[in-house]
Formats: C-alpha cells, sequence, structure tokens
C-alpha cells in the first residue's frame, strides 16, 4: 500500500453540500474502467450486462454505454469485474477512476427536485433523463456523462480536472433552486 | 388616489402599494402595473423623447411601448429603458424618468425641439463628417449626451441569473384567447405542452376587454383555464415568460421573469425551449394614425385606453375624451368608456359613412389635423363637415387598425405578407413548425381567436401523430374590423411615424426624396423601427406612408422582417448567470492547490490553469523567478507539472498500423519499452502536432500530444478510427485526466528519482533515453515513466494516478531538498525549450511544415499516413524557410516574438521580408537574449547577421543567425 495520500477532486476530503431538498456527494470509492470490444465480440459469454446506446444497467457492478462497442463500467470490487471479463479476452480496460469526477445528487423530495435541477444544467429531453438511462452532454460547456440512477438519484461524471467548474455549476443551479423554493 | 381611478377592474384595492416616481410617493394596487398607476395618479408626462426632448406620456399599455421608458432602481440594481407598462407595480418600486437635464416637466434639452428644422433625418450624417478626428471626442459624446435613453449604472449587476434547458411538444407562445384555446386542446390530448405568456396574468386581451364568455365575465373563464391547465401534469404554464426569438431545429429562447424584487433568489432565467411544434398566438398590437402633434401625453392608442379601463380600473386623464379611429374598434373604446363613467367627447371616424354603436356624438369622416397643450394634451383641432375647431381634450385614443404580431414568424427569413383584406401583413414561410393562431393569424374576433388557436393546436398534434378531443370552447363575440385604410393625416407641421426614434412622416418624405427607396434604407436612415420597441407601433405605419407618398402600393414598396429578440434581452441573462471567473469552466491540474501553496501566478493554458512561475521572496520581476527556474534546471533538478499534455491509450491488435497511418514517422516498428518522437500532419501536408508515443506493450500505446491540442488530435484520431478505416482493429480512450504527470528535469533528476521508485533499475543500461515502463513509486503506488527530455537535460516524466499527483510532488520537492529541487512554472518551460531547439505551439502555427521544421526526413516514404503525399506538392516541398536560432548581437536587446527578419540594408516590406521569429526569450544559459524562427535558406546561413524588425512599434534588433540548439547540441545531456 502506498504511502502517498491521496487527495479528492476538489481538496483533501470529497466534498458533500445539502441545498434544500437535494444533496451533492463526490463519489468515493468508485473505480471507473472503460471497456471496449472488437467488431463481432459475443456478449453472451460474459455476465457483465452490456447496454444499448443511452442504456444504464444498474446493479453492484454498473455498465453504461459510451460510444460503439464501448461502455463504462462502475464498480466497487474491480477484482470482481475482471473476473466477470476474463471471458472476454479481447477486452480492452483502462481504469478510468482518476480520468473521472463522479457527483451525486440525491433528492429527499421525491423526483420533481432532480428534474427540476437536470432542467438548469443540461439539453435533455425527459426520455434519456429516466432512471436507466445515462446521457453523454454538454453541461456548462464540459463534456459529461448524466446518470439516473433511480427516481430520486443520479450522478454527473466529468473530467476530474474540471471538478471544481462542474462543482460550482451543480451547487450554484441547486442553491438556487433551494432559495427560490425558500421564498 | 384621484378621479382617474374608475369602478371595476381586476386590481385589488385591498391591497395598495407605495411606490415612487422622481421622488414621489405615490399609491396604486396590486394588479396595478407601474403604467396603470402612474395613470391613477394621473401623472401622464413620464419621459422625454429621444431627439427633441417632446414630452411624452403612455401610449400602449403593453411590451410594445415607445414612450413610458423609465429607470428603475437605484445604485447598481438601477434598471433603464424598463417599459411601464409591463412592470408590475409593487411596493417600494423606485422609478425615474430619463433622458432630461433638470426635472422632466423643465427638460433643458428641450431646446433641440426649437431647433427641430435642423434636426431632420439624416442630419448627423450629414453633419458630423468633418474634421473626422471630432467624432470620437466631441461630436459623438455631445450627441450622446443629448440624444439617447437610460444610463447604464455602469457598476456590476449584483442579481441573480440562470439558465435552463426545456422539451415539449407544443410550445403555446401567448396565453390569450388563441393561446389558452390551444393549450387546453394540446393539454386535454395529452401532448406534453409549455404554456408561455410575457405577461403576468394569463388571458391577454381578454383582460381588457368587457365582452363576456358564456355570458360571464371573460377573466372567469381564464381563471378555470388556467386551472385546468395548471392541473395538467403535462402542461407547463410560465406566465412573465417572453419568447424572444425563433432559432435553428425547433429551439425557441425565452426569458422567464422570475422575480422583480432587488437582492431576489433568481432574477431572471434564460430558457432554450425545444418544441416540435409551435403555436404563435401573440396577438396583435394596434397601430395608430399619425396626425399634427401627436405625441403629447394624453394621446395613447385607443386599445389600450380601454385595456386600462378595464383591466386596471383607471382613466387616460380627468376631462373629455375623444377617440380618433378608422376602424369598429375604436367605438368598443368608446362603448367601454362610457359605460366606465368616462366624460366621451365622441368618435372620430375617417370612414365618411361610419355609425354610432351607443349614445355618443360621431365625427364621420373626421379628422385630428393637431393638438394643443405644453406638457399633456388640452385640446384636439377637429377637421369635420368641411371646417375646423379646437375641442377641448384631456385624452384621445387612437385606433387605425391592428397590425398581427408576427414578428417570431419572420425569424427563419419568413417575408411577411399583406393581405389587403384586413390591412396587414401575415405570416409567411419562416420558423418550420410555428403555427400562427387568433389575432397573429389576422382573426381579430374572440371567437375566431378560440377556434383558430384550438385548430392549430390540433393541426400540430396530428402531424406529431396526436388526435384531439372536439372542443368546449365558450360562446364569445365575433364581431369584424371593418377598417378602412387610413394611413395619416396629411397636413403641414410634425406627424409622429415611430415615437421612440422621433421619425415623423416629414422624415419619410425627406427619405424618399434623398432615394432611400428601400424599406431597409428608410429604416437605417431614419432610424425609424430600432431601440427598444422595434417599430412594434410603427413598421407598418411608416411602410404605409412611404407607400402613399411614392404612389405605390404597399406590396410593391416592399417588407420587412424582424431579427430576434422581440423585446429587450438583457446581457446578464444571456450570461446564465455565469461571470467573472466562472464564466467558462477551468480545468485544474492536480498540483494546483500544491502551486498556490507555494505561491505561484498562474496563466490560462486553453481551459487549463498552469503555473507560469513560482516566486520566492525578494524577486520582484518574473524574470528573476523565471531565470533562477531555468538555472536550477540546468544545474540541479526542477520538477513542472506536465499533466495538461493530452494522453491518449491506443490499444488493438492494430494499434501500430492505425499509428503508422496517423504519424508521418514510423511508429509500427517501435519496440515495447521505448518512446519515439512523432510528427503529426494535417490532409494538407502541413504539420499540426508533435510529441512522443510510447509503447507499454504488443498492443498498447500511449500517444502524448500537445497541451492546445488534445483535443483535436483526439478528434482526428477518432474520425480516422471511426471514418477512414473502420476495418482496423483499435480503440482510442483519452486518459489526460487520469494520469498527474511531473517532468523530472536536470542533472540530477534520475538521483531524485530513484529516492522514489519501488526497487526499479534506472541506470542508463537499463533504462535509457526513450525507455518507458510501468513500474511503481512510494511502496506500492502504481506509476509510469518516460525517459524524454524537453529541457535538453537529463530528464523523465513520471505518471501517477492524479489523485497521487499532489503527494508525489510534495515527496519528489522533500526527497531532493539536497539536490536543489526547484519546482518551474511554463515560463522556465518554454525558455527550456527553445533553448535545446524543440517547436511548440508557435512553430507548430499550421502554416509550418515538417521541411521546414528540419524535420522533413520525419516523413516517412516507406509507408502512407495522412498529409504524406500533400506535404510534398509543389509549393509545400519547395519552401525553402528554415527553423534556426536567432541570437541577440546585444545581449540586452530583446528579439520580440512576430518580428520579421530581413537582411541588412533591405527595405523593410512584404518583398524582401525573409521570415519570422516564432519564440523568444531572455536564455540565461547563453547569457542573452535569442529567438528560434523560420528564415529563408536559414540552414545554409549560420553565422549571418539578419535584422529583427517589428514595424508595429518601430524597434529593430540585429541578430546572428545559429543553430537551434543553444543548449548541448550534440545531446550528451539528455543521453547520460
Amino acid at each position: 500500500m502506498t504511502d502517498l495520500i491521496p487527495m479528492a477532486a476538489l481538496g483533501a476530503t470529497p466534498v458533500r453540500a445539502s441545498f434544500g431538498p437535494l444533496t451533492l456527494t463526490e463519489e468515493e470509492g468508485l473505480t471507473l474502467v472503460s471497456l471496449a470490444l472488437p467488431v463481432g465480440f459475443d456478449a453472451s459469454v460474459t455476465e457483465v450486462p452490456l447496454p444499448g446506446p443511452g442504456g444504464y444497467a444498474i446493479g453492484t457492478t454498473s455498465v453504461f454505454w459510451t460510444g460503439p462497442n464501448q461502455w463504462m463500467i462502475e464498480t466497487r470490487d474491480l477484482d470482481a469485474t475482471s473476473r466477470a471479463l476474463a471471458p472476454l479476452p479481447d477486452a480492452r480496460t483502462t481504469v478510468q477512476s482518476d480520468g473521472w469526477v463522479s457527483f451525486r445528487i440525491t433528492s429527499e423530495a421525491g423526483a420533481a427536485p432532480l428534474l427540476d435541477l437536470v432542467t438548469k444544467l443540461v439539453n435533455l429531453p425527459a426520455d434519456q433523463l429516466a432512471p436507466g438511462r445515462a446521457t453523454r452532454t454538454l453541461l456548462h460547456h464540459l463534456g459529461c456523462f448524466v446518470l439516473r440512477r433511480s427516481e430520486t438519484e443520479m450522478a454527473v461524471l466529468t473530467l476530474r480536472s474540471a471538478a471544481g467548474s462542474l462543482w460550482y455549476v451543480l451547487s450554484g443551479a441547486a442553491a438556487r433552486i433551494a432559495a427560490q423554493e425558500a421564498t | 388616489m384621484t378621479q382617474t381611478r374608475l369602478p371595476g377592474g381586476l386590481i385589488d384595492r385591498n391591497q395598495p402599494l407605495s411606490f415612487t416616481f422622481n421622488g414621489r410617493k405615490l399609491q396604486g394596487y396590486q394588479g396595478d402595473t407601474l403604467a396603470s398607476a402612474l395613470m391613477a395618479n394621473d401623472i401622464r408626462l413620464v419621459a422625454r423623447s429621444f431627439k427633441y426632448h417632446r414630452p411624452r406620456g403612455i401610449f400602449s399599455a403593453g411590451s410594445e411601448e415607445p414612450n413610458a421608458l423609465l429607470t428603475l432602481g437605484e445604485g447598481a440594481d438601477a434598471d433603464p429603458n424598463t417599459r411601464a407598462t409591463v412592470v408590475p407595480l409593487r411596493e417600494g418600486l423606485v422609478a425615474r424618468s430619463q433622458n432630461h437635464a433638470g426635472p422632466l416637466g423643465w427638460d433643458l434639452w428641450s431646446v433641440n425641439d426649437l431647433a427641430a428644422p435642423f434636426f431632420a433625418a439624416g442630419f448627423y450624417y450629414k453633419t458630423f463628417m468633418w474634421p473626422r478626428a471630432f467624432w470620437e471626442k466631441l461630436y459623438e459624446p455631445a450627441i450622446r449626451r443629448a440624444a439617447g435613453l437610460g444610463a447604464l449604472s455602469q457598476l456590476p449587476d449584483p442579481e441573480t441569473y440562470d439558465k435552463g434547458f426545456l422539451h415539449c411538444d407544443l410550445l403555446v407562445i401567448g396565453g390569450g384567447a388563441a393561446g389558452l384555446s390551444a393549450a387546453l386542446t394540446a393539454g386535454r390530448a395529452g401532448a406534453n405542452v409549455i404554456l408561455a405568456d410575457e405577461d403576468l396574468r394569463l388571458g391577454g386581451r381578454l383582460l381588457a376587454e368587457s365582452d363576456p364568455l358564456d355570458d360571464a365575465p371573460a377573466a372567469d373563464w381564464v381563471a378555470r383555464a388556467e386551472a385546468e391547465l395548471r392541473a395538467l401534469p403535462n402542461v407547463r404554464v410560465m406566465p412573465r415568460t417572453t419568447v424572444f426569438g425563433v432559432y435553428d431545429h425547433g429551439v425557441y429562447g425565452a426569458v422567464e421573469q422570475v422575480s422583480d424584487l432587488p437582492g431576489a433568489a433568481l432574477r431572471q432565467t434564460l430558457w432554450r425551449i425545444t418544441a416540435k411544434r409551435a403555436v404563435m398566438a401573440t396577438g396583435a398590437t394596434e397601430r395608430h394614425i399619425p396626425f399634427r402633434d401627436n405625441d403629447r401625453p394624453g394621446i395613447l392608442l385607443a386599445g389600450a385606453m380601454r385595456a386600462y379601463a378595464n383591466r386596471w380600473a383607471v382613466a387616460p386623464a380627468r376631462g373629455k375624451v375623444a377617440i380618433f379611429t378608422n376602424n369598429d374598434d375604436g367605438h368598443r373604446t368608446a362603448l367601454d368608456l362610457q359605460a366606465k363613467g368616462v366624460d366621451l367627447l365622441g368618435v372620430i371616424d375617417s370612414r365618411t359613412g361610419a355609425r354610432p354603436f351607443g349614445d355618443y356624438p360621431i365625427f364621420a369622416g373626421g379628422r385630428v389635423t393637431g393638438t394643443s397643450g405644453r406638457r399633456g394634451l388640452r385640446a384636439i383641432r377637429l377637421a369635420w363637415n368641411g371646417r375646423e375647431e379646437e375641442l377641448a381634450c384631456a385624452a384621445l385614443g387612437v385606433s387605425g387598425g391592428w397590425n398581427p404580431n408576427i414578428q417570431l414568424a419572420s425569424h427563419h427569413r419568413g417575408r411577411p405578407q399583406w393581405d389587403a383584406a384586413r390591412l396587414a401583413f401575415l405570416a409567411q414561410g419562416g420558423p418550420e413548425g410555428l403555427i400562427p393562431a387568433g389575432a397573429a393569424a389576422g382573426e381579430g374576433s374572440t371567437h375566431h381567436a378560440l377556434t383558430s388557436g384550438h385548430h392549430a393546436a390540433a393541426d400540430a398534434l396530428r402531424q406529431l401523430g396526436l388526435t384531439t378531443p372536439a372542443p368546449a370552447l365558450p360562446r364569445a363575440e365575433d364581431r369584424q374590423g371593418g377598417a378602412e385604410a387610413f394611413w395619416h393625416v396629411p397636413g403641414k407641421g410634425r406627424a409622429w411615424v415611430d415615437f421612440q426614434n422621433d421619425v415623423t412622416v416629414k422624415d419619410i418624405k425627406l427619405a424618399h426624396q434623398e432615394n432611400m427607396r428601400s424599406v431597409e434604407h428608410l429604416k437605417r436612415w431614419t432610424t425609424l423601427g430600432m431601440a427598444t420597441d422595434q417599430g412594434k407601433t410603427s413598421n407598418v405605419t411608416a411602410l404605409a406612408v412611404m407607400a402613399e407618398l411614392t404612389g405605390r402600393s404597399i406590396p410593391e414598396t416592399g417588407t420587412t422582417i424582424f431579427r430576434p429578440p422581440y423585446t429587450p434581452v438583457s446581457l446578464s441573462v444571456l450570461g446564465g448567470g455565469d461571470t467573472g471567473a466562472h464564466f467558462r469552466p477551468t480545468r485544474l491540474t492536480p498540483t494546483h492547490a500544491w502551486a498556490k501553496a507555494q505561491g505561484a501566478l498562474f496563466v490560462e493554458a486553453g481551459q487549463w490553469m498552469r503555473a507560469q512561475y513560482f516566486p520566492r521572496p525578494g524577486e520582484t520581476h518574473w524574470r528573476q523567478s523565471v531565470d533562477r527556474e531555468v538555472l536550477a534546471v540546468r544545474a540541479g533538478v526542477g520538477l513542472c507539472d506536465v499533466t495538461t499534455l493530452g494522453k491518449i491509450d491506443v490499444q488493438g491488435a492494430d494499434a501500430g498500423e492505425f499509428l503508422n497511418r496517423i504519424y508521418a514517422n514510423m511508429m509500427g516498428t517501435l519496440a515495447v519499452g521505448k518512446v519515439r518522437y512523432g510528427l503529426m500532419l494535417r490532409e494538407d501536408g502541413f504539420a499540426y502536432d508533435d510529441g512522443t508515443c510510447a509503447r507499454l506493450g504488443e498492443s498498447h500505446y500511449v500517444v502524448t500530444t500537445t497541451t492546445s491540442n488534445a483535443g483535436l488530435v483526439l478528434r482526428t484520431m477518432e474520425f480516422a478510427r471511426q471514418c477512414l478505416w473502420p476495418d482496423l482493429d483499435v480503440t482510442l480512450i483519452s486518459t489526460t485526466d487520469a494520469w498527474a504527470q511531473i517532468a523530472v528535469a536536470g542533472p540530477n533528476a534520475r538521483r531524485l528519482l530513484s529516492r522514489v521508485v519501488d526497487g526499479f533499475d534506472l541506470s542508463n543500461e537499463t533504462f535509457p533515453f526513450m525507455a518507458c515502463a510501468e513500474l511503481t513509486v512510494a511502496k506500492g503506488c502504481p506509476a509510469r515513466l518516460f525517459r524524454i527530455s524537453f529541457s535538453g537535460e537529463l530528464a523523465y516524466e513520471i505518471a501517477v494516478p492524479a489523485r497521487y499527483g499532489q503527494a508525489l510532488m510534495d515527496r519528489l520537492m522533500r526527497e531532493g531538498a539536497d539536490l536543489g529541487v526547484t519546482p518551474y512554472g511554463t515560463e522556465a518551460l518554454s525558455v527550456l525549450r527553445i533553448e535545446k531547439g524543440h517547436a511548440a505551439g508557435a512553430e507548430l502555427n499550421g502554416q509550418t511544415t515538417a521541411l521546414m521544421l528540419g524535420l522533413g526526413r520525419m516523413v516517412s516514404q516507406k509507408k502512407d499516413s495522412i498529409g504524406a503525399v500533400m506535404s510534398r506538392r509543389e509549393g509545400l516541398a519547395q519552401d525553402t524557410r528554415r527553423l534556426v536560432g536567432l541570437q541577440a548581437v546585444d545581449p540586452a536587446r530583446p528579439l520580440p516574438a512576430g518580428s520579421h527578419l530581413f537582411r541588412e540594408g533591405a527595405a523593410r516590406d512584404t518583398a524582401t521580408d525573409q521570415g519570422w521569429i516564432t519564440s523568444a526569450c531572455y536564455s540565461p544559459h547563453v547569457g542573452g537574449h535569442i529567438a528560434l524562427g523560420f528564415l529563408e535558406e536559414g540552414d545554409t546561413r549560420l553565422g549571418e547577421i539578419v535584422i529583427a524588425a517589428n514595424p508595429l512599434q518601430g524597434t529593430e534588433a540585429a541578430c546572428r543567425v545559429v543553430p537551434a540548439q543553444f543548449v548541448d547540441p550534440e545531446g550528451g545531456r539528455l543521453r547520460d
């Protein structure tokens, strides 16, 4: 185990803040692995679900589509994921945990506050924001993934280096919604 | 309150509100607008006109208002040019008039009105041409002071703005009869509907009329319709939301006024609404009829007068009120005013056969030929039955017919079409999927508005595959307008067409005389139709007047189209609330916080913020810091965060072949564990990026790009992968952010690194120049190590997962204290690479070739690659300019980048131009100023003195042509 002390994307520890019914948290302990498979691969040999365009298979290991024959895996057990991918010898994996920052957004008041927030952030129609959907889009001029995990939970991923800018946008929009609700 | 307040209306008399106008404390009611409240306080003079400083009053009851532009708020919150007609009254509202010197009633600039004969249209264009130098310093400031609207506070806007995105099946623009009917139709059918209206309340003209719907007040039906719409989960009702423009792909721009209160949580939101279809139920704007002195306070649009009476329960003035009309609608105003107890002088109807609709005097075939009253209307001059007489009159309502509000339909270059029967321009063409309805479609009666709204929505939904149930619409009036063309009252004196820009009938005549025959020329020459109202009350009238003057029809005269925005939109809301440091996103390196703590100054490199240099106590000039950092690298060891360089993982069985085609030089032959310098060309054969390529495994490479081209290179490679060679088995993943990469450069680099790697042999034999490896550092941290050098010194770049970047930097600094370790920034990085003669962005500027860079042999003849063939074409292959080093003859004399190179004694012009300087710096290693540049046949001119000239600043410096490598030209240091 290295004696170098890791940093969270925005400082020594992951950020967390609540704005009315919404809570924003920098996710920690989540391993991101990009997966690419050659043309003509046999998906049936692996237990890892490989959703189609816009799809997001949510489970202990979650997978979302990022491009033709490409996916991003979210896992908290990299060894298990590696074992699951073993039947795919041509799979190209790249650990991306440090390439991205993931902010988890949860609502204590149902889906409405989440949808109010996302309306202020990304130009996506409702069907692309339904639970089980993942979309690569632009947010504050940043490339990002918007993942809808459930009615009351979503995550936004962007480049780790732009974590500060994304946090500014997310927290600012959430704060404005909370302040409006309060008036 | 005064006698101008009438009974009834949609105001809440139980909620009085205090406000001030020009410091005077006044009172209105909840439900009032600022305009109606001013009117209720019998304040008629509210503004001064743009050019002549004529007294002006409230003219309309909506967003078309040309006159009543006021400044709201104070200090940084001051909001100029706000139309009093669209501002809901609120407690404590502070309003003041603008564009006057001295009190509003005694404006010193009104002297302009006396000089009006000299200020005709085109006056400025003709008068202030000479002397030219006077324009900026004298003429323009003076004119701006005398003529204009409100003034900005010059302070940052303290309010909060937001932005957002909405999607819907049907966007209904306008919440009047047609809009409500359309929204109800679509909402009941289950479509996803957005209903937007610029007003605080839904209802549009229904709130301004006295006609019932289903025998009950129209406001009751509006309330029921709104309640139903708000209860539908598929309908979003957005009052105070102005749809201001139609853009490509069904995107509509809208501004929602969330709050008017200073310091509110949110003031406005900019919405981008993507709508599959839209109904343009934007209503109509009444026209006036120009006649002599028709701009006095107290002269209003007749429909507005009716709206003030019915909705806001206020009469336009104390005293008699007259109506001047060319259509039946003017009579509605007369009837409604009469019903409210207003003293009616009568209706002057330009139609000779006109008859009254009630018990009031009518002057059929009459004309208003003039008015009097210094700060407000006192009397009108009536020409009727062959005689003229002056009649005492406190207010005059003018109705010249109605113009459908078709502005949005023009936003995709849709050209309105003249409808001779309706005497109006109707929408034609324009944005796909935008369907006009109601008054906006020329359907003037309430009955027609309701049915056309329904039909428009049904039509839109049918196109989307949805069926609509039969409507249950209320019974409504179905009067026709009966307008007869009557565009202005001919005669002497000034008859205003455009109140906001002080354009008169005479000005239009003059424009025509000056050969401004095109309507577009007329607009620009007279300024008609400009500024905040965009000619809503004047454009069509001006066109008709011009047609009449020229003896042509209106279609022959032309038409005009409208651009966004429909009504003024603040820059603040267009910015969406992102200002200052957050105006655009920034990317921070993993060691940013550490560098900041070291006192680093930062510089933007694309979106990245990079440490520029690290000043130390006692250093008073950036050069001191940079020189120290450069010398520290050359003498000991330096550390620089180079995370920003693009990193692209290339994997797959065909990765080598793919890279052979991407790079100009051979890459597929690179051995595992080795790094090679690579050059990329564009399709046209010019060089566009360079960097290194490391082979980590049989089918695994890492491509490194320059910081600025990281995105471009990945995009180009993805295009090649997906579109040019989809048959190749290769995968690309950007890992720029995943790895924190630190350059460790200097003669002590190996000693320092050996203190952090976990049992890895760094000896020259095992890990020579251009080697790479995956290893661990600091007891198990995964890392990648590349032995590459940008500085010309023994150097490495070490990468660890980004989360450990700061810790690694800290560790290296601690471990290297005895080795003279020094952090260095981009300035020193640049000096080091110029001293070494390495090309960078300034040399790879898209206009240089491999040959020019001295890298011609890198373009492999053994294989094809992007740009290889084109690089050999005539014109590129024959380019004789070459990258050279330049050393100032006088070491203290800078060689500015961008300077052009000339032979000694030659003229300084393009014919004698020999090249240019790309990069320059002071070299602490050389002890003088040096540069890199491209010089004609530079490789054969070593030792020659050339002149670096900067004609823009008039500076010159002599410099000697030398090899580009100022440091260790043999390359011994980096291979040691």
